[in-house]
């Protein structure tokens, strides 16, 4: 029997004309698309087959029968097993059993350290937020939110080991003593965060060891930028900080500031996205609104938010960069940059424009406009990666628009990372020798993410002694003398400084769970070893805490340095670890005093050689060597939840591939590979029996490319990319660093000494070999080559769990669109999708609420409805970028598992926020006033279709859809068993216990919110092959470390269930209950005791937007809203109403609309359109701020 | 054909059917009597580690439940306490009794509170056998309940009567839910939640509480309800007041 189809309403014909997809498979509408959309899950995901059955019905039932037969005989002696409850012998102090503590720290990075507050449960740090006071607290990215299971991590390194065999304290202080009182020729490699106690003791180390040399070391660290910055700003460690909030325009060449590539804190950018109405308290103005224009070669998040784009392979961004600063310095009339274009024939680059078409230059000259008339008030960004010249370009571009400065958009300072070599600099140390003993303190792992070049890994052989500290067994752990297990951030002391440079300390939660030593810790007794007397034993080594529980080296260094910022003293001490900063610490801005010192002759010789860049071709592809949104530089290939996070654009979990794009793909004849998913195929060479049922998701395969750069070739999957430059390739770095199944891409796993553990194992493959010091970022005359038809499996997330309906996300414009002013296209929001033929619908809930409920008082007395607390979420499409922070903060704060590729690939990931992503381009040619165009053809008249740069560029959507906790929940009616019910406060709630898993309510599910374990994920591990179908006698992963990250307020959910979004109930719970206190209180004030009281409904609301859930308070963008819709001033009421009735109900905001409206669940959680702010003489704004998505 | 079956099977499957039904019967009352946590869990009574008594502690010396359940009014958890708590007194009370061992061997000193060293010296902590266990997919709150007038006599019983504690209350779902529909039936003034001998009937004859229309309070029924009006309780009986 088929299932009934829901006739949605048709697309009004004023919304045609835009084509809207979510995979090449919905594209080219394959029938293994049809399925996914149409069924809950694909066929047969929810049946087991024969192989996946490990024993057949029959046995089943003989095993049960015998099993019952002896439990009947032994039922006599079944006793209640025996509970203890075991309290603490001495109470430590502020630990309540059952309430969590809250503490301060932060979580360094490269670019600038995250302030954090951790939520622990008896001394178990299990979830992290960010730290909102902090003068740039604001928002957390998926990285961050999934480094709290990097803590209890499996695959956490436990033991020193020397030369990768295991070795005793004793014998690594030895080691390390010799090396202290020996030559000196020490080398440090740090990583690229900025640490002032480490600052401090590099210097003290330098006295120590006056040989000793110090680099700084990541991957994705960008050497071209820091020379770029060093030159200019005559500072040895120069960096530019954005301040979003000051800028009007902004030009991203290839720099996903939003995201993977931050450049300063992004809070205030996603500000300026509202233009002014952040707080909801007005709405968007256009005027206020900041305007983003990105050039780039994969979509990026920040690609994904712009206004307009435009896809350039990474040489071309070059060019465009060139011929941008050409446009604007011409403009600025300043002498000196007047000179650097003095030397270039105007005829040059006029020649070079006419490489372009129409549309692009008229692009670039548009940009370039927009820019100077918004001078002081515009800036210019760069990927870090990119080249010197482009770097120093850019620098030029922004003194031509008086941006840097304090109270400028941008902010030269200078950090505290001086002094520091690059790792080429250690390369020709090791080579010379003057490095003898390397310490790599790095988080990054250079045998395996080194240039391939400096041959790292025969480098480090070449070090008398090598000491790597580690949190995992890396390569690099493998290849170094001595390998020391280190300390989490979470388990050290330390401190760091953010972007814009506030003092932030690093605070143990917990003693190191395997005896880690810190970076700090291994400095100071580094000194402590050198001044060793001979004749004595040397101190042990101390970490986390020394012998008599005294405190560790590392918390005597911060706390010298927190006098010397903050002031001597407890008191100043205790307020700065109580809020986990030091206020007014921030970076100083340099004086640019004289004025520009741009080095001339060097910026000249960039314009001139991005002038003659020659082109990437089809037989000479360029080939980007992307950040990966899931494992970093390959540093979170261990953790779980990063892993099975989709890649926000290409919806890939558990793997990388190639990304080409479609008319790339067609040109180099894998297209028909592509997308032809499931053609009789051999997989790492082996047949793969019968042609596989269309439409099994676990089938789902991409055909593998040889990447030949010089003699270098990569074996590797290509999936289509849209909106991905031509005559390019993207890789992402980080995966393929260990497999067990022979690819080319990844090198063999040694059972003894595994660089991966259990996670990271056969994912992905490995580009780095491909990239050289001259090549960080990408690399010219690259071939493919056919792979014999090889196919590869994988985990696409992209069609699972596909919605279909009218007007999903919704768009608009600043500019007019159809005669339609932007208050106009405002005020249409709401109908779009014929939503203003549907009728209204009526809220059980709220009596005065959503709707036009008008019904007298006495009735809505008999409705179960809380007149304290109503819940309800908006989501900006605004704002939000797609970038699963969200995603993850919900997976830590609800316990839910990972299941695995395989799993992933049949659709039964469980994570509760799916994050949508639609890709949506204009079908037809549109005339200025974004009315489809007409032409004739053999009479007819028919629309003209979009030029192919337009329909080649698409824009792209991204929609968090979770359970959206309707009214009218069509799988409340459906449930046989009263498992999935309604509470008064208006939530969906689901009892686990009382559900038997039919699935009917995931059926019914509009939305397809519901997620079922099929498996008990959880308990037994999902990453060993097979093991989850073994059933009981599958591994268990019970009791491992990874269990001490669960949040005790969440049940954790067996197999046969079904689960969704909560709301975080267990926090709004929490929240009501604080909120009874009041009454103790209030009796304990009162003359007359308890009695005499009253208690209001006041005193029993939840404070306004004091709860938050996981996912909003993780959100960098505020783009998610939560609250009580009785409390007025609240910020999700102001989201969704005006303060103002209409009819008896609250007068809806014109941007806020219901998913399905039409369908009439009448939603809770509400979505805002998004808004696009194009330039109006850009070649594409007519195109702009029509992407509203109707999916079919 | 020869008549296979005689005269008295011809009752045979009334009678089957008349025994099933006894036997479905029977099973069906024996689970519900004893298989629910009526029978299972009311009586339950283990010995425990220190036999503690509750009966001496509280009715006798006089000590609050909030001395050692420190937390009750705080947390949902109501924490047993800590050996250092004991120790307060035990210390200088009932030194060297062979009961306390297990809180002497928890404070790691000897019978006659000298401090032991080593292993021995830094102590075992004290393993209270569990009495009251709600299911993990049960987040009970106790200051939720203590807080707004229960007290803990309405689901521990009279425990400042037990010399050894019981489960004195079915702790069942039903159990719950009785007290969720009509809390009046257990509501009392703050002040006395911690009074498990208290009588509504006599706290309201020393207090004069009088109704909307002016009457006497007498009974708890009335108090109940003229509490739960005053001090806005409204209990849910939605699923996640409890389960998350």
């Amino acid at each position: 029997m088929s299932k009934r189809i829901w006739q949605h309403p048709d697309i009004p014909a004023s919304e045609q004309g835009t084509e809207v997809w979510r995979s090449v498979g919905e594209l080219e509408n394959t029938p293994q698309f049809r399925t996914w959309m149409e069924r809950e899950f694909p066929a047969g995901t929810a049946e087991m087959d024969e192989e996946e059955r490990e024993m057949s019905r029959r046995n089943f039932v003989k095993l049960m029968g015998a099993s019952s037969a002896l439990a009947g005989l032994t039922l006599a002696s079944c006793r209640r097993p025996e509970a203890y409850i075991v309290p603490y012998k001495q109470g430590p102090e502020w630990i309540i059993p059952g309430k969590p503590l809250f503490y301060a720290t932060s979580m360094p990075r490269s670019e600038g350290a995250v302030p954090l507050v951790v939520t622990t449960h008896e001394g178990r740090p299990t979830k992290l937020e960010p730290n909102r006071t902090h003068p740039n607290g604001g928002g957390t990215d998926a990285f961050t939110q999934a480094s709290v299971l990097d803590l209890y991590a499996p695959s956490r390194s436990r033991d020193i080991l020397k030369n990768g065999e295991e070795a005793s304290r004793e014998e690594f202080v030895a080691a390390m003593t010799e090396v202290a009182k020996g030559s000196g020729k020490i080398g440090f490699v740090f990583g690229e965060d900025d640490s002032p106690t480490r600052a401090r003791m590099v210097g003290e180390l330098g006295t120590a060891f006056s040989e000793a040399k110090f680099y700084r070391y990541e991957p994705l660290a960008g050497e071209g930028r820091k020379k770029a910055l060093d030159g200019a700003f005559g500072a040895d460690g120069a960096e530019v900080v954005a301040d979003f909030s000051k800028a009007q325009r902004i030009l991203s060449l290839d720099a996903d500031f939003a995201s993977l590539d931050q450049q300063g804190e992004v809070g205030p950018f996603f500000k300026g996205r509202q233009g002014g109405g952040d707080d909801y308290s007005h709405e968007v103005a256009a005027d206020k609104m900041n305007r983003l224009y990105v050039v780039e070669t994969a979509f990026s998040m920040t690609g994904g938010l712009a206004d307009h784009r435009l896809r350039a392979t990474p040489s071309e961004i070059f060019r465009f960069a060139a011929e941008i600063a050409i446009r604007v310095n011409l403009k600025a009339q300043d002498a000196q940059l007047q000179k650097i274009l003095a030397d270039i024939d105007p005829l040059v680059y006029e020649k070079s424009a006419e490489r372009d078409d129409t549309w692009k230059r008229e692009w670039i000259n548009a940009c370039a406009e927009d820019l100077w008339d918004n001078k002081g008030q515009a800036m210019v960004l760069a990927g870090r990666r990119h080249s010197e010249g482009l770097h120093r370009l850019v620098t030029s571009l922004n003194f031509a628009l008086e941006a840097y400065g304090d109270n400028k958009p941008l902010r030269p300072v200078k950090t505290g990372r001086e002094g520091l070599g690059s790792i080429e600099a250690l390369a020709t140390d090791l080579e010379s020798g003057a490095v003898e003993t390397l310490i790599l303190l790095t988080p990054a792992n250079p045998v395996y993410d080194a240039p391939s070049d400096l041959r790292f890994g025969e480098l480090l052989k070449k070090a008398k002694n090598s000491v790597h500290l580690g949190l995992r067994t890396d390569a690099t752990a493998w290849a170094s003398t001595w390998h020391v297990p280190a300390a989490h951030y979470l388990e050290s002391w330390s401190d760091s400084r953010t972007a814009q440079g506030t003092y932030c300390l690093v605070q143990p939660m917990i003693l190191p769970l395997f005896g880690g030593l810190s970076e700090l810790e291994l400095l100071s007794q580094l000194l402590a070893w050198k001044e060793a007397k001979a004749e004595e034993a040397a101190p042990a080594l101390i970490t986390g805490e020394d012998a008599e529980g005294g405190p560790s080296p590392a918390y005597l260094e911060v706390r010298k340095t927190v006098a010397a910022i903050a002031g001597e003293g407890e008191d100043a001490w205790k307020e700065a670890l109580k809020n986990g900063f030091v206020a007014d610490s921030a970076y100083k801005t340099i004086d640019l005093g004289a004025g520009i010192r741009l080095d001339e002759e060097k910026t000249a010789a960039a314009v001139a050689a991005a002038l003659f860049l020659t082109p990437a071709l089809i037989e000479n592809l360029e080939l980007s060597f992307a950040t990966d949104g899931s494992v970093y530089d390959g540093r979170y290939i261990d953790n779980g939840w990063l892993q099975e996070a989709p890649d926000p654009i290409s919806k890939i979990c558990w793997d990388n591939a190639a990304l080409v794009s479609p008319r790339t793909a067609k040109a180099l004849g894998v297209y028909e590979q592509i997308t032809q998913l499931q053609p009789e195929s051999k997989i790492f060479g082996v047949e793969n029996g019968p042609k596989p049922e269309i439409g099994e998701g676990r089938d789902a395969n991409a055909p593998f490319i040889t990447i030949k750069v010089g003699a270098q070739t990569l074996e590797i999957p290509v999936v289509v990319a849209f909106g991905h430059a031509d005559n390019c390739i993207t890789v992402s770095l980080g995966y393929g660093q260990g497999a067990t199944d022979g690819r080319q891409g990844a090198p063999k796993l040694d059972k003894d000494k595994p660089t991966v553990g259990l996670v990271g194992r056969n994912t992905g493959f490995n580009a780095y070999p491909l990239r050289t010091s001259a090549t960080s970022l990408f690399v010219t005359g690259v071939t493919t080559a056919g792979a014999g038809g090889k196919r590869y499996p994988m985990a696409f997330t992209q069609e699972h769990h596909a919605m279909y309906g009218r007007a999903l996300a919704r768009e608009i414009s600043t500019n007019d669109v159809k005669h339609k002013s932007f208050e106009e296209q405002l005020a249409n929001v709401r109908k779009q999708g014929m939503d203003s033929h549907a009728p209204d619908n009526i809220s059980l809930y709220l009596p005065k609420g959503s709707s036009n409920f008008q019904k007298d008082e006495a009735k809505v007395e008999n409705l179960i409805s809380d007149k304290i607390h109503q819940w309800g979420m908006t989501i900006d499409l605004n704002t939000c970028m797609g970038c699963n922070a969200c995603l993850v903060a919900c997976q830590a704060e609800n316990n839910i598992p990972i299941v695995g590729k395989e799993q992933v690939a049949m659709g039964r990931e469980m994570h509760w926020i799916r994050m949508d992503r639609y890709f949506a381009a204009p079908k037809f040619e549109r005339d200025g006033h974004g009315h489809v165009k007409k032409e004739k053809i053999d009479g007819k008249e028919v629309e003209k279709v979009a030029p192919e740069w337009v329909r080649d560029n698409p824009e792209l959507i991204p929609q968090p859809v979770a359970c959206v906790q309707c009214e009218a929940a069509p799988c409340e009616t459906v449930c046989p068993v009263n498992a999935t019910v309604h509470t008064e406060e208006g939530l969906n709630t689901m009892a686990y216990n009382r559900c038997i898993g039919t699935r009917y309510c995931a059926n019914n599910c509009p939305y397809k919110a519901r997620r079922f374990n099929f498996f008990d994920y959880n308990k037994r591990n999902p990453l060993i092959d097979h093991n989850l179908y073994k059933g009981p006698a599958g591994k268990k992963q019970v009791g491992e470390a990874p269990h001490l990250q669960r949040n005790p307020n969440v049940s954790v959910r067996m197999r046969g269930v079904m689960e969704k979004c909560t709301y975080c109930v267990q926090r709004l719970e929490g929240a009501k209950i604080k909120r009874k206190q009041v009454q103790r209180s209030k009796s304990l004030a009162a003359a007359g005791g308890s009695k005499s009281v009253d208690v209001s409904v006041e005193d029993l609301r939840v404070k306004t937007d004091s709860v938050k859930t996981a996912c909003q308070d993780a959100c960098p963008a505020e783009a998610i809203s939560f609250g009580n819709l009785l409390d007025t001033n609240s910020r999700v009421f102001r989201a969704k109403y005006f303060n103002e009735k209409e009819n008896g109900s609250w007068k809806p905001k014109p941007r806020n609309y219901d998913l399905l409206n039409y369908v009439g669940t009448i939603p809770r959680t509400s979505y805002l359109a998004r808004v696009k702010n194009p330039n109006e003489k850009m070649p594409d704004a007519k195109y702009a701020g029509q992407a509203t998505i109707h999916m079919t | 054909m020869a008549n296979f079956f005689p005269r008295w099977t011809n009752l045979l499957p009334l009678k089957i059917a008349v025994c099933l039904a006894a036997l479905g019967t029977a099973v069906v009352a024996g689970f519900a009597y004893y298989a629910t946590p009526k029978a299972q869990r009311v009586g339950y009574q283990p010995s425990q580690p220190i036999p503690y008594d509750h009966e001496l502690h509280v009715n006798q010396l006089g000590l609050d439940c909030r001395y050692c359940h420190s937390f009750v009014e705080h947390s949902g958890h109501a924490n047993v306490p800590t050996a250092n708590v004991c120790w307060n007194c035990h210390q200088h009370v009932a030194k060297g009794s062979p009961k306390l061992a297990a809180l002497r061997s928890a404070m790691g000193v000897n019978e006659d509170h000298q401090e032991l060293t080593g292993e021995a010296g830094e102590g075992h902590p004290i393993e209270w056998v569990r009495v009251h266990r709600a299911p993990d997919y049960v987040y009970f709150d106790h200051s939720a309940h203590v807080n707004r007038g229960v007290s803990c006599v309405s689901c521990h019983g009279n425990v400042n009567h037990m010399r050894v504690v019981w489960h004195d209350k079915s702790h069942s779902m039903g159990f719950c839910l009785d007290c969720h529909r009509a809390p009046e039936n257990h509501l009392r003034p703050l002040e006395e939640v911690y009074n498990l001998d208290y009588i509504a009937e006599d706290y309201l004859k020393e207090n004069k509480i009088l109704d909307k229309d002016g009457n006497r309070i007498t009974t708890q029924l009335d108090f109940g309800m003229h509490l739960k009006e005053h001090w806005n309780i409204r209990p849910k009986e939605s699923c996640t007041t409890c389960h998350r």
